[in-house]
């Protein structure tokens, strides 16, 4: 405001009106701040200024176009001119915001720059005009204009202009904070937009395994949405198709990708012997669609349960890796480019496959996120660190040795540069992943069902402390079925499933009492020292999730599910 | 669960072991209020407790509110690390007084 020419040469003004201006000022700055709505605002200052200066009429024009047109936005008065643009150097108005000066312009007809136009359109009198710019910190956003002085020959005072370069500071400050509003509002209905999309593409990825199918994944998106996918299904014959792949760049232009090759490889997956054939159909479907520049690097094939081999194509990608003996893996190099870049590099046949058994060691496919992820001390991971880890960690359940591969880059510091995803088969790992068995409703068969539950939980990966705190869950759910389903000690039985999947345990317990109800299991308030009625409570603090589901069976008996994640802390 | 009572400096010293649940708190519970009925302050030794859960927890609260209705002083001791977490998860480690030794204990509570 520093650097202004002010034509204006204020009065001394009556007490009166000072109160009288302060008040508007503050009336119109709670107004503004009340109003989220940019046209409401606009509407509002210019029907209380050109009210409170007496102008016969008043109308705000802002920048527009890179600030070289203005544009008017709202007026009051006989004639709306709303809507009318006019070049940012022309009129009177064009000066004022140009010179960055308010004016008084007392007889239009001396004035060269005045505009006979509006006033030819309209058969109105234009005889004084009275402008202000609309600035803030020497951003220029516009001006506001009023015409004609009621009474008094038209004519405005410098009274008024001082005046009117009070309030369109304060309308200009407005104006400024109901843009930002408007714009953190587009920016979380964006983000809204972005995480419903990344609910797609999470729902695209294949659901909780049977447990009994030797293969699982992981993926964890580096932004809301991924360029990784990983799918796997079941074909008719009990076969399993699998893929993983790795879309180039990032954002919601791979996300989409993402989406469409996932698709193709499911829909026409179901019906295709051929992981090599099959991904140069795709191929030809990307290329033909494809945006330039954007391809997808895929892994596709099938596992026969029966003979445990899987059979291979690799388009571009980072070489999965067949884990053979302790400390020895075999690369499986991609021989053709990726998907979407050419159909001319593919073989008539398709991509060439591979096969290999995994009765020799399980196979791990994952994305670059993995390998050039960046490890605690700073250096990248890199595939002979991903082999070490596998090494070190052959003993261990699937799931634990993949969650151990994600842990080591995501380790929760930050966002991730690039997603990161895996995806392991391993025909002798499905065992390890359920513990099931049943056990009499009885205060004395529970020290048996711990010592039974807590060396799987051992086994399955699980940290110490972990094992205990869930073999505390577990044995407080069946104290509260032994007391409140069966009423105490039973003959009848309690059916405890365990399921370690990747980054959870599901728990299930199953009872044969009669049907309670769900809504009278509370924990009891802790401030309220007493013994007893803790059990709930310890079942919460410990799992992530607890819910009661109708079995399915049939009507009689409750099921509990209790899940906890184990992605480690 | 295995259990034993002993007597030191004036206080009582009741010791438990092995596991701490539904099938074994009530004896726990009855030994412990056993103890709280006598003229002497009572120590509750956990160090070798391997497991205890909600209603053993259950049994260590009512021993308190007793010992607190008679004016006795009631302390843990030697907590394991077990049953420390299973307190804890009970945001009752603050309510009982715990010692790290049993002579600490004798001289807190006596």
């Amino acid at each position: 405001m520093t650097n202004r020419a002010t034509t204006a040469q204020p009065e001394i003004l009556e007490k009166s009106d000072i109160s009288e201006q302060l008040s508007l000022l503050s009336e119109l700055g709670r107004e503004f701040a009340a109003s989220l709505d940019i046209n409401t605002t606009l509407e509002r200052a210019i029907e209380r200024i050109t009210d409170h200066l007496e102008a016969e009429g008043g109308a705000l024009f802002l920048l527009q176009n890179e600030n070289t047109q203005l544009r008017c936005e709202a007026c009051v008065g006989e004639t709306d001119i709303t809507g009318i643009e006019i070049a940012s150097d022309q009129g009177i108005v064009g000066r004022c915001v140009e010179q960055n000066t308010g004016e008084i312009v007392k007889d239009v007809s001396h004035d060269t720059d005045f505009n006979q136009s509006v006033d030819e359109q309209t058969g109105h009198t234009t005889k004084s005009i009275l402008v202000a710019p609309l600035t803030v910190n020497d951003e220029k956003i516009g001006a506001i204009e009023l015409i004609n002085k009621k009474g008094k020959n038209g004519l405005f005072d410098d009274t008024d202009l001082h005046l009117l370069e009070v309030l369109s500071n304060s309308a200009a400050l407005a104006i400024l904070n109901a843009r930002m509003a408007a714009d953190l509002v587009e920016q979380e209905k964006l983000q809204r937009e972005l995480e419903l999309a990344a609910e797609i593409q999470r729902n695209l990825l294949p659901t909780a395994s049977d447990p009994s199918w030797p293969i699982l994944g992981i993926n964890i998106p580096a932004r809301t949405v991924s360029g990784d996918f990983f799918d796997f299904f079941e074909l008719n014959d009990g076969r399993i198709a699998f893929c993983l792949g790795d879309v180039s760049g990032k954002g919601m232009n791979a996300a989409l990708l993402m989406a469409k090759t996932a698709s193709l490889y499911r829909c026409l997956g179901k019906t295709s012997d051929h992981p090599g054939k099959l991904m140069a159909h795709i191929n030809e479907e990307i290329c033909e669609t494809s945006t330039r520049g954007m391809f997808v690097t895929l892994v596709g094939g099938i596992y026969d349960p029966k003979s445990k081999l899987v059979r291979l194509a690799n388009a571009g990608h980072e070489p999965p890796l067949h884990h053979i003996g302790e400390n020895e893996f075999i690369a499986i190099e991609a021989e053709a480019p990726p998907v979407g870049i050419t159909t001319l590099a593919v073989p008539e046949d398709g991509y060439v496959e591979v096969e290999l058994s995994l009765k020799d060691g399980p196979l791990y496919i994952f994305t670059d996120g993995a390998t050039e992820g960046v490890m605690a001390d700073g250096s990248r991971f890199e595939i002979s660190g991903i082999e070490t880890l596998l090494s070190e960690n052959r003993g261990q359940p699937l799931s634990f040795r993949l969650q151990s591969v994600v842990n080591t880059v995501n380790r929760g510091e930050g966002p991730l540069h690039d997603d990161i995803t895996i995806l392991g088969l391993d025909a002798a790992s499905p065992s390890e992943a359920v513990l099931s068995f049943d056990f009499g409703a009885h205060a004395s068969k529970l020290k048996q069902t711990r010592a039974r539950v807590s060396p799987w939980l051992q086994n399955a990966g699980l940290p110490e402390a972990v094992v205990k705190d869930v073999v505390l869950a577990i044995d407080e759910a069946c104290q509260n079925i032994i007391r409140h389903a069966y009423g105490g000690n039973s003959d009848q039985n309690i059916e405890l499933k365990i399921i370690r999947q990747a980054d959870e345990l599901l728990i299930y317990l199953r009872d044969f009492a009669t049907r309670i109800d769900v809504s009278t299991i509370k924990p009891r308030a802790l401030e309220d020292i007493k013994p007893g009625g803790l059990g709930t409570h310890f079942i919460n603090e410990i799992m992530d999730e607890v819910d009661y589901l109708e079995p399915k069976d049939d009507n009689e008996g409750n099921l509990m599910r209790m899940v906890k994640s184990i992605i480690a802390e | 669960m295995e259990h034993s009572i002993t007597e030191q400096d004036g206080v009582s010293i009741v010791a438990l072991s092995g596991d701490v649940d539904l099938e074994s708190s009530p004896i726990a519970r009855e030994v412990l209020l056993a103890a709280v009925d006598k003229k002497m302050p009572v120590l509750a030794d956990l160090a070798e407790v391997n497991y205890i859960d909600s209603s053993g927890i259950a049994s260590l609260v009512e021993t308190l509110q007793a010992a607190k209705s008679t004016g006795k002083g009631f302390g843990l001791v030697q907590v394991s690390e077990s049953a420390l977490r299973v307190l804890e998860l009970a945001r009752l480690d603050k309510v009982f007084t715990i010692y790290g030794t049993i002579d600490d204990g004798i001289k807190g509570e006596s």
